[in-house]
C-alpha cells in the first residue's frame, strides 16, 4: 500500500513528457541517477523501472558480468554471518532470493551437525526415547531458522518466488513487499539485517541504516554487501574499462537493455566509498562498524551490531 | 527507541535498556532519554531514584557518567562470562556464545563479534582463572601475614597452587583438549603465551621468590614444565577425584626440590672446578715468565 501511494505520488508531481526536473518546481532535492541528476521521485521512479526490465534476465547478468564471481561473494557473506539455528534474517533488497537460500542451505546443514553430535552424546538412551527425538528433530530440519524477503519491486519478488519453487525451497522462507527507507516491520525483530548489492540503489541511505536500526534485535548484526572503491590505480583503471565497455555491451546482447546496466555502472561510481560508507552506519548507531574488501575492493562488506 | 543525540560517551542503548528492564521490575519501564545527562529527570518518572546495583546508578545532576554506561569491552565481557555455562554443551565455540548472548536477552547473532573458532571465549575464561587463582593466593598471604596460618615450605605451596588452578578446569574437563589445541593457533600464542607467564609469575611472586639473577629464569621455566605437564596427565586421568594427577603432580614438585639442589651442589662443583682451573692457569703462566724471566 506504501509503494503505491508513493508511486502515485511521483507520477503527479512529474510534469508530462518531461525527464528533467524544471528549476521553478518544488519537485525534491537533486540526486544523482547515474552521472544523470534528478530528483528524488524520479530516482524512485526509474530505478524501479530497472529493476521491472532485468528482473527475468537478473541472474543470468550476475553471473555474466562478474563472470560468476558474485556467487562467491555472496556465499563469503553468508560465511562472515554464520548463522546458528533459529535465527531469523531479514534480506531487505533481496529480490531474487539469493542470499536466502544461501542461508537456509548454511543453517540446514549446521543444524544436521547440531543433530549428529546430540545423537553421538546420547548413545545411551532407549529405544522409544530416539524414535521419539528423531521425529521431533525430523521435522524440524531447519532448527526454527526463517528468513523473510523484503523487496521493494514486485517483478523481482515474483522472480523470486517462482525460483523459489523451483529449487524446492518450501519451508522458511515469506516474501513481502516494502521500502528500505520504510519497513512494514515492527521494532526489534530480527536477528540478522542483510542488503546485498540493494542499498546503492536506495534513495535516501541515512533512512535505510536508520530502519535497519529499528527493526533489529539489540545484539542484532546489519550486514551490507555493496560494490565499493578501488584503491589499487592499475585495477582501478582496469575495472573502469570492464565496466564502462563490457557491461552495458552485455547488457544490450543478453538482456536488450543497455541503459539500465549503464545505470548499474554509474551507480557503482556514484556510490559513497568505504569509510564513509562506515561513518554512514555509524551515524544510524550501530557499534564494531567494521568492513572487509573483496577482490581489492570491488565489492565490500560491511558489519555493524545494534548494541 | 530511536535517540537522535549522540552522547559525548557512546552509551550502549539496546543492551543498557535490556539490562534496565531486567533489573527493575516495580518501576515502570525508563524511557531512553533517561541515558543522557540531563539535570532534571523527564516528566512522568517516579521522585524516587534509589540506586538499584552497581550499574544503575543514577547521576541526575548533568554529571559525565550517564546511567548504564557500559563500554562495549564491558558487554564482550559479560556475553563471554555468560557464555561460559553453556560451553559443557556446545564446546568452545561460537553456539556456545550463541547461547550466552541469548540468555543476556541480545540476539544470537551478537556471536558475530568474536570469532569463530571460539578464541575470545577461552581467553577469557583463562584470564578469569589465573585472576581468580591471584586472588586466593593474596588472601592466603594475609592470612599468613595476620598471622592466623602457617607459611607452608615451598613445595608444598607450589603444589596447592598450581592444584587449585587445575580444579578450575574440572568443570570443563571434557572440551578443554580442544581448548588447549585453539589456544596453540599461531594467532593464539602471543596471548595465551602471555597468561601462562603471568600465571606462573604469580605463583613465584607469593611463593616469596625475590630472585634477580638467573634463577628468576630458571624457577620459571621449571614451574611451568611442571603446570604444563600436569594439565596434559589430568586430560587423561580417570581417577576419583584425580587422585594420579595430583600424585603425579607431587612427584613432579619433588623432582624440582631435588633437582635445585643438585643445581646447587653441580654449580659449586663447577665453581670449585674453575678455580682449580684458574689455579693451575695462573701457575703456568707464572711458570713461563720466571722461566723467561731466568
Amino acid at each position: 500500500v506504501r509503494l503505491w501511494r508513493c508511486r502515485c505520488r511521483a507520477l503527479l508531481s512529474r510534469p508530462a513528457g518531461a525527464v528533467r526536473p524544471r528549476r521553478g518546481l518544488a519537485a525534491g532535492p537533486e540526486m544523482h541517477f547515474g552521472f544523470q541528476t534528478v530528483t528524488e521521485e524520479e530516482r524512485r521512479e526509474k530505478i524501479y523501472q530497472v529493476f521491472e526490465n532485468v528482473a527475468k534476465k537478473y541472474d543470468v547478468m550476475n553471473d555474466s558480468m562478474t563472470l560468476g564471481i558474485h556467487r562467491v561473494w555472496k556465499d563469503i557473506l553468508i560465511h562472515k554471518m554464520n548463522p546458528c539455528p533459529g535465527t531469523l534474517l531479514l534480506d531487505v533488497a533481496g529480490g531474487t532470493g539469493d542470499i536466502a537460500f544461501r542461508f537456509i542451505n548454511y543453517v540446514r546443514s549446521v543444524r544436521q551437525r547440531q543433530l549428529q553430535r546430540k545423537l553421538k552424546d546420547h548413545q545411551n538412551l532407549s529405544w522409544q526415547e530416539i524414535f521419539e527425538s528423531y521425529q521431533k528433530d525430523k521435522s524440524n530440519s531447519l532448527g526454527d531458522s526463517q528468513v523473510v524477503v523484503c523487496d521493494i519491486n514486485r517483478e523481482m519478488l515474483k522472480v523470486g518466488k517462482q525460483k523459489a519453487q523451483h529449487l524446492g525451497y518450501t519451508e522458511g522462507l515469506s516474501w513481502v513487499l516494502g521500502n528500505a527507507e520504510e519497513l512494514p516491520f515492527d521494532d526489534d525483530k530480527f536477528d540478522v539485517y542483510t542488503i546485498a548489492f540493494g542499498i546503492r540503489n536506495v534513495t535516501r541511505i541515512d533512512l535505510a541504516l536508520q530502519e535497519a536500526y529499528r527493526v533489529l534485535k539489540p545484539g542484532g548484526r546489519f550486514l551490507c554487501l555493496e560494490f565499493s572503491h578501488v584503491s589499487n590505480p592499475l585495477l582501478s583503471s582496469l575495472y573502469d574499462l570492464y565496466s564502462f565497455q563490457v557491461i552495458p555491451v552485455l547488457g544490450e546482447v543478453i538482456a536488450g537493455d543497455w541503459r539500465s546496466y549503464q545505470y548499474l555502472v554509474e551507480s557503482i561510481r556514484q556510490f559513497p566509498p568505504q569509510e564513509e560508507l562506515k561513518a554512514m552506519i555509524e551515524d544510524a548507531g550501530f557499534f564494531k562498524v567494521d568492513y572487509e574488501n573483496l577482490n581489492f575492493g570491488i565489492v565490500a562488506i560491511h558489519s555493524g551490531f545494534k548494541l | 527507541v530511536r535517540c537522535q543525540q549522540v552522547p559525548p560517551l557512546r552509551a550502549l542503548q539496546a543492551s543498557a535498556a535490556l539490562r534496565r528492564a531486567s533489573d527493575e521490575h516495580r518501576k515502570e519501564p525508563l524511557t531512553s532519554s533517561s541515558q543522557q545527562h540531563f539535570d532534571s529527570p523527564p516528566a512522568g518518572h517516579q521522585p524516587e531514584q534509589e540506586p538499584q546495583g552497581p550499574h544503575t546508578s543514577y547521576t541526575g545532576q548533568g554529571g559525565q557518567e550517564s546511567e548504564d554506561y557500559e563500554s562495549e569491552e564491558q558487554l564482550q565481557h559479560r556475553i563471554l562470562t555468560a557464555a561460559l555455562e553453556f560451553v559443557p554443551e556446545h564446546g568452545w565455540t561460537a553456539e556456545a556464545i550463541a547461547e550466552g548472548a541469548k540468555s543476556l536477552g541480545l540476539s544470537v547473532a551478537a556471536a558475530g563479534m568474536f570469532h569463530s573458532d571460539g578464541s575470545e571465549l577461552i581467553l577469557h575464561f583463562v584470564s578469569d582463572c589465573n585472576t581468580k587463582l591471584s586472588k586466593l593466593l593474596e588472601k592466603e598471604q594475609k592470612l599468613v601475614q595476620l598471622g592466623e596460618a602457617e607459611k607452608k615450605p615451598i613445595d608444598e605451596f607450589l603444589r596447592d597452587a598450581v592444584e587449585a588452578r587445575l580444579r578450575m578446569l574440572i568443570p570443563y574437563i571434557e572440551k578443554w583438549p580442544q581448548a588447549l589445541s585453539v589456544l596453540l593457533l599461531p594467532r593464539n600464542i602471543p596471548s595465551s603465551l602471555n597468561l601462562l607467564t603471568s600465571m606462573i609469575d604469580d605463583i613465584w611472586h607469593y611463593a616469596g621468590d625475590q630472585s634477580t639473577d638467573f634463577n628468576w629464569y630458571t624457577r620459571r621455566a621449571v614451574l611451568t614444565g611442571i603446570y604444563n605437564t600436569t594439565e596434559l596427565v589430568m586430560m587423561q586421568d580417570s581417577s576419583p577425584g584425580f587422585e594420579d594427577t595430583w600424585r603425579f603432580l607431587e612427584n613432579r614438585v619433588a623432582d624440582a626440590m631435588a633437582m635445585s639442589n643438585t643445581a646447587s651442589q653441580v654449580q659449586s662443583t663447577g665453581e670449585a672446578v674453575v678455580q682449580g682451573l684458574m689455579g693451575a692457569a695462573v701457575t703456568v703462566s707464572n711458570a713461563e715468565t720466571s722461566r723467561a724471566v731466568r
